[in-house]
């Protein structure tokens, strides 16, 4: 299947597709930051007076759905996480209750030894229940692609 | 210790760390993060899906480096981090994480700083560039 990486882009990217509410709860902060070997108190003790989720936390929340619903499917092969971007945006808390809006925020190929490989770029945009923005995650999918032009 | 942006040259390097990739720590990391799947914390699931062995989640590998940049700086900011999962972290293995500063933004007071994980066969798996404010 030949893939239009440009038409795809003006069809399915910039609208969000999906909204997912998410609760900030202290002892996931806790138990995420130490894992990670985290030694700052402002990230693993709720105690401290600026206790707050690391910077990659929102990194954690997936929502309801990956694609649009009837978005393509593109590709012979399996789509596989190739990174993660995280701008962090202001201190999320516990006891937030966060909302996340996806959208696809960009479609590209890039081509190597193994072949092109197609990129999509779900982007997810977290807000607090003030309606304060909180952080914004891209999540690279890739997908192998022969036909991708 | 706290940093100033003035206290930190152009090619200063992060001292490395040897992150905990036990299984019980990455399941901790699966609880704490909802990531309950089997070839994060379960060796012989992990196999079952071609795997040579249970795998650290791409976004505990990105936690590492966070925490590699809080334990130099812990007054740093982090404004982004971007992290490309090249290839998997086994559990269980001797991963080490490092970071050298490769630009000074002076109007901003920022750096960026590369970054990345590499196993024991000094195989880097993990890249990324963190954008980090210091007073």
């Amino acid at each position: 299947m030949e893939i239009d990486v440009e038409k795809l882009k003006r069809d399915w990217a910039g609208f969000t597709f999906d909204t997912a509410e998410f609760e900030a709860k202290s002892d996931d902060l806790v138990g995420f930051a130490q894992a990670c070997g985290e030694t700052d108190k402002r990230y693993t003790d709720p105690a401290h007076a600026d206790f707050q989720a690391v910077p990659n936390y929102p990194s954690r929340y997936v929502g309801r759905r990956i694609l649009p619903d009837n978005f393509p499917r593109l590709g012979g092969g399996y789509g596989f996480d190739a990174g993660k971007c995280v701008i962090p945006i202001a201190p999320i808390r516990p006891g937030d209750k966060i909302t996340a809006k996806s959208q696809i925020h960009d479609i590209y190929t890039k081509t190597g030894r193994s072949g092109t490989m197609l990129f999509i770029v779900h982007r997810m945009e977290f807000q607090n229940q003030r309606g304060e923005p909180v952080s914004i995650v891209d999540w690279r999918m890739v997908q192998q692609d022969r036909g991708a032009k | 210790m706290s940093l100033t942006y003035d206290d930190v040259d152009f090619g200063a390097e992060l001292p490395p760390v040897a992150p905990d990739v036990t299984l019980a720590n990455v399941r901790r990391f699966t609880a704490a993060s909802g990531m309950t799947f089997g070839r994060f914390s379960d060796h012989e699931q992990a196999r079952k899906e071609g795997l040579p062995g249970a795998i650290v989640p791409g976004i505990m590998s990105q936690g590492i480096l966070v925490a590699l940049i809080h334990r130099w700086a812990p007054n740093a900011r982090v404004t982004k981090i971007d992290t490309i999962f090249r290839a998997p972290i086994l559990v269980d293995s001797h991963p080490v994480a490092r970071g050298v500063v490769t630009d000074k933004n002076d109007e901003t007071r920022s750096l960026e700083i590369d970054l990345t994980i590499q196993n024991e066969a000094k195989e880097t798996r993990v890249v990324g560039t963190a954008t980090v404010e210091l007073p």
